[in-house]
């Protein structure tokens, strides 16, 4: 029987893989966070998800606060499982979706096809009506062709019409009205998406696409939340659930159903949401994030504290305007495959995924990868791979190395190292790539490893970049469920407002501004927070005037519009926004505002930062085991992660082991276990 | 004992990508920091490092037309100048048609990269280059005009000159270009941004050589062209052995418009070796479809890379086993004073050659012919709206051919473009006084076949003011080409007006006047098909029409078969 004197003790997220379902729990009465895995299964999610709590809680109701990140939706559009959707569209534009903007991504083939589509064109509708640019009406809607596609709706069992129509975002009463028709006709059952409620901004393609994806995923990641729901609920959770979204705040299930296509992207983000928490804890402004695991490898950045926000996203190759952290994912992680073309060593772009994976794992892969190479080279700990659920085959990885070494003149040892050298200065020169796109210089950044073979690899990484420092926080294989118990509400709005600065009229732009804050602490209220702990910020899209790129460039408010030289001041501050992030800019040139943006956020209390246990000696457990580096053997100081407390401080060559994770220290580097028990690895000031 | 000129695998590759990953870096500076949509949406430009024999050490994709050009710029500034020309801190600027091989629009920048500058041990490493489209370099007409018939009606024209000298830019170049040109204040932001981008170059190769020092760089160089070479051989090696054959032409050369200019090309395959011969195509001509060597050479490369070595990044050892011969005077030759405005256009259809003539040889890689050429519609006129002037252009997407076991795609930018995107309706109406009032699919276009070509587009504008209208329309006279039994597409069509007294047809107009109400109606056209139509399976036929992609009519006239039963 869950223990009804005391509710609302624990704070639990779950972060749902491929394979595992990471699951962090925070005790708020004694402050201990533990992590733990529970399988993922993938025929009902629902299931892991029951599952993994019942291993952190003995009753739900025991939950304080709940948040997951569901990777339900992504599964269904990566597999194509979505319902059946039909498109309407403006006629004589209707093909946008097919059309796609006619852009070729590989440029060097004959044989090019676009992304696939999730509509087929048979199912795209044009219905009569149009609006202006200006939000006029210039042709009245057909509701006749509404009514007729409907039918076709009826009569061929589509599961969810998306209704696209130009200028939606300027008006969207022909949107509106047709979901009028269309409810009149099909009663509550089909879901129904329009576009400037799944992304309200201009470009017809890229808004339409947003309103299919979430036709297509949104009954699914709906009846996915309604089946947890129910059945948290016959549990006895009496707190709302949450969910994680792309741009890195949470909502409750129930506004999540409204708005599914926000939670599509859900899963990856919790790590740089952990990383922006990491950044707050550690005083450190900017942190390069790497999560590693074994068949990925996903980078992310924190700027100034706060995670790289993006306002578009791409899913194989179909764009969705919304916001979203910035993942950039680069190669294969430790799956890369290492190959001989030419007579010259390759490593990646090739992976062996999961199946059959690296050679070490034993089922089936006869090509050595990265992870084989690490596992030759004494990185890996064979017995205690992946929590212990995995035992790895050395004798077979050493095999396969060593036949590639034969191809080189090398032996299996130094082949190894030299796949370990090819694959950490590919994915270095990535990272530095990303942040030369984004302006920052790599060195003022502290790299954090994550993942279960990110910390393997950051030393490797960071001394490439010229990084000075390497963190590998706490429960590294869990980091981006820890994050998720990190975040708050969050609810985006938009409102295109595209004008030259000299055709800016201050009370407009306050009058849109205070209309998007009141929609957004009306939101907030419906998610349940509290009045105190509601707060809204506003932000404007800019752009040199013929510029496409634009920066998002934040208000100080609803008022600022109002107040004399307003554009002046804007566009000093994007003029500074545009030298830090481009290296140049022209002071004075032409603006031109693009977008408003508001963000209503929510604080529902986050964990308590305890510090970690307090060494009392400078001792601590070790042994020692045979590693090579830089082409010899050392003896590496192998320790296990729990029997660091808060001041140990040791020199590589070490290895430090933890339940699912490993890190690597090469030598010439030290460790210092800070107050929250991360691991701060730097390199030793050089003799030179 | 092993010399410096031998370095072990794992540092040519490390080199090999870092050489890569500059390149990259190079070419994300550039298009995050540039200011029109034609380089950072369209990707009109190219990054390389260069070593200081002028190979190329590291390119980005970038567009391929400019493939494996750039090097040919430092080395004409060489060659005009000596060696002794390259100086630290210097960077140089150049659009020669007949020394680029494009039109004026197209800039180079480009520098030299030393290291140990100002000491006693300074070298020249190795340059860095970056070419990018500018919207306007002053030709007669804004943005570029369709009638040029000398280059001096086409824009400012400048040699190899020293754009910065030391680290400072020269502010009388400067001038002269702020004043030739239309817009300056975005010209001058994207020349800024290609200075960014060779300077990032050169930081990045000087990073390489402090670490692995000259003499590693150098012999991972060598083993990595040899690498490259290597690869490239073994697939000519593969091609049966043959002279292969094709021709083709445009419609016309934009002056003359009742004279077709033909484009012929004799490929010889022989062991491991190609040859690219075009000696027998047109003469030069009056109107603007002429190019310089280097950019002919260029449209061979991508015709090669395209069934050879579609995914090896380029580099010095890239091209070793291909060899092109190109006569002086000729259309793809072209000497001053030729009009070079619309250099493209037979290198796009030059392009499809290639594919053409190798078909028997490698069936499998090449595809029917693409709807082929940019398709243009350059609009100017005063917005009533905001009493300001504007001046857009477009290039319309259309149909690429069939392939082996696939039907080409619908509504693509032409190879030409790169990766180009469409206008949006909603951007286009927002900004220009336009409307448009049909952008769809146009069925039928595609040639039918076993694999049907894709279709081109139906793009309808209403002028809601008075306006001046130019096109680039290309291909009605020799429209997409079927392979192996595959059907020819159907070319493009504008008419002004349509179903109205004054209805006419125009594919190729310099600044025709249109009023408001006036409706221009453009389709483009397909792609080419492959394979008999009668071996379509009939179902795939009747997915075609229910997609909307035939016509009952068309399923009928082109497939025998009647799909309203």
């Amino acid at each position: 029987m869950p223990d009804q004197s005391h509710p609302g003790r624990a704070r639990v997220s779950m972060d749902i893989g491929g394979t595992f379902t990471d699951v962090v729990h925070f005790h708020e009465t004694t402050g201990v966070v533990t992590a733990t895995k529970a399988s993922t299964t993938p025929s009902d999610l629902s299931d892991g998800v029951l599952a993994g709590l019942g291993e952190v809680v003995s009753s739900p109701a025991d939950i304080s606060f709940l948040v997951h990140g569901t990777t339900q939706g992504l599964n269904a559009f990566l597999e194509r499982r979505g319902v059946k959707v039909l498109l309407i569209a403006s006629a004589g534009v209707e093909d946008s979706y097919h059309i796609a903007r006619g852009t070729r991504r590989r440029l060097y083939d004959l044989h090019y096809r676009k992304p696939t589509p999730l509509v087929p064109r048979r199912d795209v509708v044009g219905v009569g009506g149009r609006i202006t640019a200006g939000g006029t009406v210039l042709a009245p809607l057909d509701e006749a062709a509404v009514r007729a596609a409907a039918k076709r709706v009826r009569d061929e069992g589509h599961g969810a019409v998306a209704v696209a129509l130009l200028f939606s975002y300027a008006n969207p009463d022909h949107e509106l009205r047709a979901r009028e028709v269309l409810r009149e006709e099909l009663g509550p059952d089909v879901s129904i998406s329009l576009s400037h409620e799944a992304a309200k901004e201009w470009r017809e393609y890229e808004r339409t696409s947003s309103a299919v994806v979430e036709a297509y995923t949104g009954p699914v990641v709906r009846r996915y939340l309604q089946r947890l729901e129910r059945r948290l609920d016959d549990d006895g959770l009496a707190v709302p659930l949450h969910v994680m979204q792309s741009s890195g705040g949470i909502v409750t299930a129930a506004s999540a159903q409204e708005r599914p296509l926000q939670t599509l992207l859900s899963g990856p983000v919790g790590g740089a949401i952990a990383c922006a928490e990491l950044s707050a804890r550690s005083g450190r402004p900017n942190l390069i994030g790497v999560d590693m695991g074994g068949t990925s490898f996903d980078v992310s950045l924190v700027v100034d504290g706060e995670p790289d926000v993006t306002a578009e996203a791409e899913l194989e190759g179909l764009p969705m305007l919304m916001s979203i952290v910035n993942i950039h994912t680069v190669g294969a992680g430790g799956g890369s495959v290492a190959w001989s073309e030419a007579g010259g060593l390759r490593v990646g772009p090739r992976s062996a995924g999961a199946r059959p994976g690296p050679v070490c794992y034993g089922r089936g892969g006869t090509e050595p990868t990265v992870t084989d190479a690490n596992l030759v080279l004494g990185r890996i700990d064979p017995d205690g791979f992946a929590g212990g659920q995995m035992t790895l085959d050395a004798a077979a990885a050493e095999r396969a190395v060593a036949a590639l070494g034969e191809q080189f003149g090398l032996g299996a040892e130094a082949m190894a190292e030299g796949v370990c050298d090819v694959a950490n200065a590919t994915m270095a020169q990535a990272i530095r790539t990303i942040t030369v796109a984004r302006g920052i210089d790599p060195r003022t950044s502290s790299l954090v490893a994550f993942g279960g073979a990110g910390p393997m690899h950051a030393v490797f990484l960071a001394d490439e970049l010229g990084i000075p420092e390497v963190l590998v926080p706490r429960l590294p294989g869990a980091f981006s469920a820890w994050g998720m118990l990190h975040t708050r509400i969050r609810r985006d709005y938009t409102e295109p407002h595209y004008r030259l600065d000299v055709d800016v009229d201050g009370e407009q732009v306050r009058a849109v501004l205070a209309g998007l804050e009141m929609q957004g602490l009306a939101d907030l209220a419906a998610e349940g927070v509290p009045e105190g702990a509601r707060s809204v910020t506003h932000a404007v899209d800019v752009r040199y005037a013929a510029q496409e790129f634009t920066l998002t460039v934040p208000l100080t408010g609803t008022d600022e519009p109002l107040e004399e030289g307003f554009t002046t001041h804007l566009a000093q501050r994007f003029t500074a926004a545009h030298r830090v992030r481009y290296g140049h800019a022209n002071p004075g040139a032409p603006i031109e505002l693009v977008t408003l943006r508001t963000t209503a956020t929510g604080d529902l209390g986050t964990p308590p930062r305890l510090p970690h246990p307090r060494a009392t000696s400078a001792e601590f457990a070790s042994s020692s085991r045979r590693v090579v580096f830089a082409g010899a053997p050392h003896d590496a100081l192998l320790v296990h992660r729990d029997d660091l407390l808060a001041g140990h401080t040791f020199s590589g060559p070490a290895v430090v082991l933890e339940g699912t994770a490993t890190t690597v220290v090469p030598p010439a580097h030290t460790v210092t276990v800070d107050e929250d028990g991360t691991l701060v690895i730097r390199q030793q000031e050089a003799s030179a | 004992m092993s010399t410096s000129s031998t370095v072990d695998p794992v540092t040519v590759e490390i080199i090999r990508n870092a050489l890569n990953a500059a390149a990259d870096d190079m070419n994300a500076t550039l298009i995050r920091s540039a200011y029109t949509p034609i380089i950072y949406e369209g990707g009109d430009c190219v990054v390389a490092l260069l070593d200081a024999e002028h190979q190329v050490l590291g390119q980005s994709a970038g567009l391929p037309i400019f493939l494996g050009n750039l090097e040919t710029c430092t080395r004409a500034t060489e060659e005009r100048f000596g060696r002794a020309v390259w100086h630290p801190g210097d960077v140089w600027i150049l659009n020669d048609s007949y020394l680029g091989g494009t039109h004026l629009n197209d800039i180079t920048i480009f520098g030299p990269v030393f290291v140990e500058a100002g000491t006693d041990a300074e070298q020249l490493v190795g340059f860095t280059a970056s070419r990018a489209h500018w919207i306007d370099v002053g030709s007669k007409d804004p943005g570029g005009s369709m009638d040029s018939t000398s280059i001096f009606q086409e824009g400012l024209r400048l040699g190899p000159q020293r754009l910065v000298v030391g680290g400072v830019e020269q502010e009388g170049l400067v001038d002269i270009i702020a004043t030739n040109v239309r817009f300056p204040y975005p010209t001058l932001g994207d020349m800024r941004a290609m200075v960014a981008c060779i300077t990032m170059g050169e930081k990045r190769l000087q990073e390489v050589v402090e670490r692995f020092g000259l003499d590693v760089l150098l012999a991972a160089r060598d083993e990595i062209f040899r690498q490259t070479e290597a690869l490239e051989r073994a697939v000519i090696a593969a091609i049966p052995d043959g002279v292969y054959s094709a021709e083709g032409v445009l419609d016309n050369d934009g002056v003359t418009l009742d004279a077709p200019v033909p484009i012929r090309l004799d490929v010889t395959v022989r062991g491991e070796t190609i040859d690219f011969d075009v000696t027998r195509s047109a003469d030069q001509q009056t109107g603007p479809v002429n190019c310089g060597v280097a950019q002919a050479v260029s449209a061979l490369r991508v015709g090669y890379k395209l069934l050879v070595s579609p995914d090896l990044p380029g580099n010095g050892g890239s091209f070793r086993t291909m060899t092109a011969q190109v006569r002086e005077g000729s259309v793809l030759g072209a000497v001053a004073p030729a009009a070079c405005q619309w250099y493209f256009s037979h290198l796009g259809l030059l392009i499809d050659l290639v594919a053409k003539a190798l078909a028997p040889a490698v069936p499998d890689r090449v595809a029917g012919a693409s709807f082929g050429d940019s398709m243009i519609v350059l609009t100017a006129g005063n917005d009533p709206r905001t009493g300001r002037d504007y001046v857009t252009l477009e290039a319309t997407v259309g149909g690429w051919g069939a392939w082996e076991g696939s039907d080409g795609e619908t509504a693509l930018i032409n190879n030409v473009n790169g990766s180009l995107k469409d206008l949006p309706v909603e951007v286009l109406e927002t900004r220009y006084p336009m409307r448009i009032s049909e952008y769809r699919v146009r069925p039928d276009s595609g040639g039918a076949g076993r694999f049907r070509g894709g279709d081109g587009v139906v793009r309808e504008y209403e002028m809601l003011t008075d306006c001046t209208v130019s096109l680039w329309f290309e291909r009605s006279q020799q429209p997409a080409w079927g392979l192996f039994g595959g059907q020819d597409a159907v070319g493009p069509d504008v008419v002004v007006n349509p179903g109205r007294p004054d209805e006419r047809r125009v594919l190729k107009v310099n600044g025709m006047r249109l009023s408001a109400g006036d409706v221009l109606r453009c389709s483009t056209g397909g792609g080419g098909g492959y394979g008999p139509a009668a071996e379509r399976d009939p179902a795939r036929v009747r997915e075609n029409v229910l997609d909307g992609h035939l016509t009952p009519a068309g399923a009928r006239d082109q497939f025998g078969l009647d799909t309203t039963a």
